[in-house]
């Protein structure tokens, strides 16, 4: 069961954004926009990572990943966390930025209304 | 405790992505309010879930102490992480927001 630690907690990361899909033009709804975002950072971040990997600076407990590997030893995890965690960071952003314009169209209308 | 390993490809990472903004896609997203709201709660869920990756009782994620600042904070999360976490979600937000911006001047011009 331990094996599964990393991607269980990848996993509830996703569980728990996935509401904020409601929010405006969503995110998994525009997966075009947001594979175009997410995809040429990831592409980044994991060459750092093999080569991260590759000098020994950091590397992943065995204990708690499932030991399926891409190859300079990524384990696939690290590939997920590249897509999970900048998704989340987008669900966030949707989230908020839809919820500060439609704060500003009220207050808009409602101080046109009183003037 | 060099610090070149992982503490000083962090710090090039946040001036990277700064440069990124400044230099070439302008899309204004450090003024926009959405944006530094959006950091706080992407860092305040990031101190519960980078914890438990990098807890030193049970670690998913090890460090080699001799490439980073040393500096664990909270819980043990080295502090690089957070350069490393601001670097790799405002360069998403940068291009999500860069369509956006493609998305609106393409409505105008129709």
């Amino acid at each position: 069961m331990d094996r599964w630690q990393y991607l269980i907690v990848l996993g509830a990361c996703l569980l728990i954004t996935a509401p904020l899909e409601i929010f405006g033009k969503g995110v998994y709804r525009q997966a075009r926009r947001a594979a175009f975002a997410v995809l040429p950072v990831a592409a980044v971040f994991v060459v750092w990572d093999a080569v991260a990997i590759a000098a020994h600076i950091w590397t992943y407990n065995p204990k708690y990943v499932t030991g399926i590997e891409l190859p300079a030893a990524i384990p696939l995890e690290e590939l997920l966390f590249f897509i999970v965690i900048p998704l989340c960071g987008l669900f966030t952003y949707n989230a908020v930025d839809t919820i500060l314009t439609y704060l500003s169209k009220r207050f808009r209308a409602s101080s046109e209304q009183s003037s | 405790m060099t610090g070149l390993g992982y503490t000083l490809p962090a710090v090039l990472a946040v001036i990277a992505v700064c440069a990124l903004e400044f230099g070439l896609l302008r899309t204004g997203l450090f003024r926009r309010p959405a944006y530094w709201i959006s950091m706080v709660i992407v860092f305040a869920f990031m101190i519960p879930v980078d914890g438990w990756l990098t807890k030193l009782s049970a670690p998913i994620v090890i460090y080699d102490n001799s490439h980073t600042s040393g500096v664990r904070f909270p819980f043990d999360i080295p502090v690089e992480d957070f350069l490393f976490g601001f670097a790799l979600v405002t360069a998403v937000m940068l291009l999500w927001e860069r369509q956006r911006l493609r998305d609106l001047k393409t409505e105008d011009a129709a």
